[in-house]
């Protein structure tokens, strides 16, 4: 079942060329897909598209079978939860705690209800011990969990990770992966979005957006073995992959090294 | 020696009383020319404060910096018979954010800014504005712009012009590449490895991309908790065995190399640094 | 990390730490008004005895008033000297003839200037401000040499001395109940209790929640700021800005420099934060659950009793004496 359907999608920002131009694509309940692309292909347009912070020039998006319009942009909104780019800009709360709460307090939430909640999530992202912290006694990669921990609890359907991890160090972009893996294995649709070919990998599904319009969309492994797009992207190919190619160039073919390297494309 | 660090400390003042230790017992030596040197670590190690010190925008709390024969000290106070400009504008130090300096009206104003506050005549200036905006691989005709409706690449090269507009003898730049896309940083790193060669100067980089400091680094420095824990060759802190506390990754070229050596059951004669030289080995091997 | 704390939170376990911030905020206003009624030296004194016992049994070290109170010394002083000056009632219990003769204007302006000059190396900047116009008086009435200038007489009358002495009180009073308020109330607290005080003026279209909402996210970012704000002068600097000298024209530029990027910073900041505020479902206006709720306690209510208390007797005296 799709959850998210995307048809025909147009968007400028003011006069200027199109920022997305007829893009048609969907997210099945459960899945994984990344949005790849280069800076200025619109894949953070696309984002904001899709939760109603920006209005479409045309086309047409459904959330769950609801087209999403002025009347249901709330309700859409409570279905999709979104981590930014910048960890310090999205930090409503003046401690740990406050900042888990707000979407929860949005939502009319019970208060009893709340405190529970901040615990339960708290833990889930190991920040149980920096609750009453303010934001500017953590690192960007705590931020980035504690906003997680803000959209869980809201318990929505998706979660859209806008760039999350663009801003990190190796060390916290790795554990806001981990819990990227956690969260879709516990059934929550996951839509990361990246110019990390190695981030996007880890995905089940990867759309490639190039100059406001989709070039390729499919599974990861057949994405990966399209070269000719891949090449056209705009795109850092793989190491792994670059090798591969040289081999298949010169018409040197090993099984064991093909299998090595498309392992280490893969990312495992 | 160009910049001398000699048991350098630096804690930042808290208003509990606690202060936080920064930097940790620093002995570091930068020469003039000719170095490309890498500075990682994990986020909060104190590279930005170590760099800070490079130009004297702060001073150690204990030990000293000494940049061109100047000693700067914990008293070495601003309003003393030190002159710290002509310091700044020897080192020239690039901030992460371009958001952080850009000011102007027009790229044109930014870029001479900063020589103008040296005494650099404006005609001269001016000159030097239209040379070093080509150096950063934008055209002439962006001195017109204004710095405010440019892209995040763009702002980078115009933030990194207004520097080099000073003619510094050392460019220090704290994590220029971090929020860009592969393409835009290969471009970028580029053009810094041109300032090296080109114009011979010493460039100090922060990174968090270990295949950047494994392709293009001649120097690596490690910062970890306040302590500067390595200071040579990018090749031989790789094959270090202490690296993962560091908090540090292995460049992708490193990984690849180490996987078909260990399944493939083979040991290349050499270490690949691009991945052009991996393929000639494998070729070798299968 | 730097430690940024705003306001002057002192933590601490006394019974003023355990109040609800309304009743704190309610108190604070009472004692204000009651001091206010109070028109006498005598009561005044009772009424700061009362601070002062508050201060002891909520266990504030007198050395954080005094800090608190550092700021308005110079008006102390002012409504101090006016007093005195321009009050000629009651009975005459000092004057002086103060002269300026040849000699000793010179003299004076000298002081002044080494005054001036020296002050800043001088610990208690206030007391050597009083030392010198205490010596330049004393010179005054007592060192006539030389033709005379002009003179003039000094007289200070019993109602100015004890209106000035009167007047120093009460601000004392007023300024040390409200550092109390800020010494035991974190901002977030504050701001809290202020937007249920605040919330029965819905009536005339003030919206205390959207106020409070504005109070908190200010109170979050204002260590943000600053942390940009320097890292900015430091950026600015290696372009040789010296922020500590220049001249005037020079300085204009320097401020220019600080400020454009703080408010282009700030507008982008302020985008992405509506955003990430809108998608986490936040709607202006809307009713909201909150996670801190306040519980009025029987303390409060002992306190609030007290002061009601405090109030009446202070009308009470007020009419009767």
């Amino acid at each position: 079942m799709n959850i998210i359907e995307i048809k025909d999608l147009s968007f400028s920002y003011q006069d200027e060329v199109d920022a997305l131009s007829n893009v048609t694509l969907s997210v099945k309940k459960g899945e994984w897909v990344s949005v790849l692309g280069h800076n200025g292909s619109g894949k953070s347009t696309l984002s904001k598209l899709i939760i109603g912070l920006l209005k479409a020039d045309s086309g047409e998006i459904k959330v769950d079978g609801v087209i999403l319009n002025e009347e249901s942009v709330h309700d859409i909104r409570r279905k999709i939860g979104i981590v930014f780019q910048n960890p310090d800009n999205q930090f409503v709360g003046v401690t740990v705690e406050d900042d888990i709460a707000f979407g929860m307090e949005n939502l009319c939430f019970e208060q009893s209800d709340i405190v529970d909640k901040i615990k339960e999530y708290a833990e889930k992202v190991s920040m149980s011990e920096y609750l009453k912290k303010e934001p500017h006694a953590l690192s960007g990669g705590q931020k980035q969990r504690v906003a997680i921990a803000g959209i869980l609890a809201m318990k929505t359907d998706i979660i859209i990770f806008d760039e999350a991890t663009s801003m990190l160090d190796p060390k916290g972009r790795e554990s806001i992966m981990n819990y990227i893996k956690e969260i879709n294995k516990a059934g929550v649709t996951v839509i990361t979005i990246t110019h990390d070919m190695k981030e996007a990998v880890l995905s089940d599904r990867i759309i490639i957006l190039k100059e406001g319009r989709v070039i390729a969309c499919g599974d990861t492994n057949d994405i990966l073995n399209d070269k000719e797009t891949l090449n056209s992207s705009n795109l850092e190919l793989l190491l792994p992959l670059k090798l591969q190619y040289l081999l298949d160039e010169a018409n040197l073919s090993n099984d064991k090294v093909k299998d090595i390297l498309w392992q280490l494309s893969l990312n495992k | 020696m160009a910049i001398k660090f000699e048991q350098v400390n630096f804690e930042y003042p808290s208003f509990d009383g606690t202060n936080f230790s920064a930097l940790k017992d620093i002995n570091l030596e930068i020469a003039e020319k000719g170095e490309f040197i890498t500075l990682i670590g994990e986020t909060g190690s104190g590279k930005s404060t170590l760099v800070q010190h490079m130009n004297a925008l702060i001073r150690p709390t204990t030990g000293s910096v000494t940049i061109y024969g100047i000693k700067i000290e914990k008293d070495t106070k601003k309003k003393g018979k030190v002159k710290l400009n002509p310091l700044r504008q020897r080192v020239g130090l690039v901030f992460q954010f371009p958001e952080y300096q850009l000011f102007e009206e027009t790229v044109l104003k930014d870029i001479i800014f900063g020589p103008k506050n040296f005494g650099v005549k404006e005609s001269v200036a001016i000159e030097r504005a239209k040379q070093v905006i080509k150096h950063v691989g934008l055209d002439e005709e962006y001195l017109k712009r204004s710095p405010f409706n440019l892209s995040g690449g763009e702002k980078k090269r115009v933030s990194i012009a207004g520097i080099l507009a000073m003619e510094p003898d050392i460019l220090v730049l704290d994590e220029p590449t971090s929020g860009l896309d592969p393409k835009g940083r290969d471009d970028l790193l580029k053009l810094f490895m041109g300032i090296h060669n080109d114009l011979n100067k010493t460039v100090i980089i922060i990174t968090h991309d270990m295949n950047t400091v494994y392709k293009y680094a001649s120097r690596v420095l490690v910062m970890n908790e306040g302590h500067l824990v390595y200071d040579g060759l990018p090749q031989e802190l790789f094959s270090k065995e202490n690296i993962k506390s560091w908090n540090l990754d292995i460049p992708d070229i490193i990984t690849i190399t180490r996987q078909l050596e260990d399944k493939l059951d083979v040991n290349f004669d050499s270490q690949p640094h691009t991945i052009q030289e991996l393929f000639e080995l494998v070729k070798e091997v299968i | 990390m730097k430690n940024i704390i705003i306001g002057q939170y002192l933590p601490g376990t006394s019974f003023l730490y355990k109040m609800d911030p309304r009743s704190k905020i309610i108190a604070l206003m009472i004692l204000m008004i009651s001091t206010f009624i109070l028109k006498d030296v005598t009561h005044i004194l009772i009424m700061l005895g009362v601070v002062l016992l508050i201060l002891k049994i909520g266990g504030i070290p007198i050395v954080r008033i005094a800090r608190g109170l550092k700021p308005i010394m110079i008006l102390l002083l002012f409504t101090f000297t006016f007093q005195i000056i321009f009050i000629k009632t009651g009975n005459l219990i000092f004057d002086t003839e103060l002269t300026l003769t040849v000699f000793t204007l010179p003299l004076m302006i000298f002081i002044i200037l080494f005054w001036y000059l020296t002050r800043r190396y001088i610990k208690f900047k206030f007391l050597y401000l009083l030392i010198t116009a205490f010596g330049i008086l004393t010179m005054l009435s007592l060192y006539t040499p030389g033709s005379v200038l002009s003179s003039s007489t000094l007289e200070v009358y019993g109602d100015g001395l004890s209106g000035a002495f009167f007047i120093m009180v009460r601000l004392i009073i007023i300024v040390t109940l409200s550092t109390i308020l800020t010494l035991t109330t974190k901002p977030t607290d504050l701001n809290l209790g202020l937007e249920k005080i605040l919330k029965p003026l819905s009536i005339i279209r003030i919206n205390a929640e959207e106020i409070a909402m504005i109070i908190s996210i200010a109170l979050r970012y204002i260590p943000t700021l600053l942390d940009e704000a320097n890292k900015i002068m430091l950026a600015q600097a290696s372009r040789g800005v010296d922020f500590t000298e220049g001249k005037f024209k020079d300085k204009v530029m320097q401020i220019i420099s600080l400020l454009v990027p703080m408010f282009i910073i700030s507008f982008k900041r302020s985008d992405d934060l509506a955003n990430a505020m809108e998608a986490r479902s936040f709607v202006p206006g809307k009713r909201r659950t909150r996670l801190h709720t306040l519980s009025w306690h029987n303390l409060d209510t002992t306190v609030i009793v007290f002061c009601i208390f405090i109030f009446i007797s202070a009308i009470t005296v007020r009419v009767m004496f």
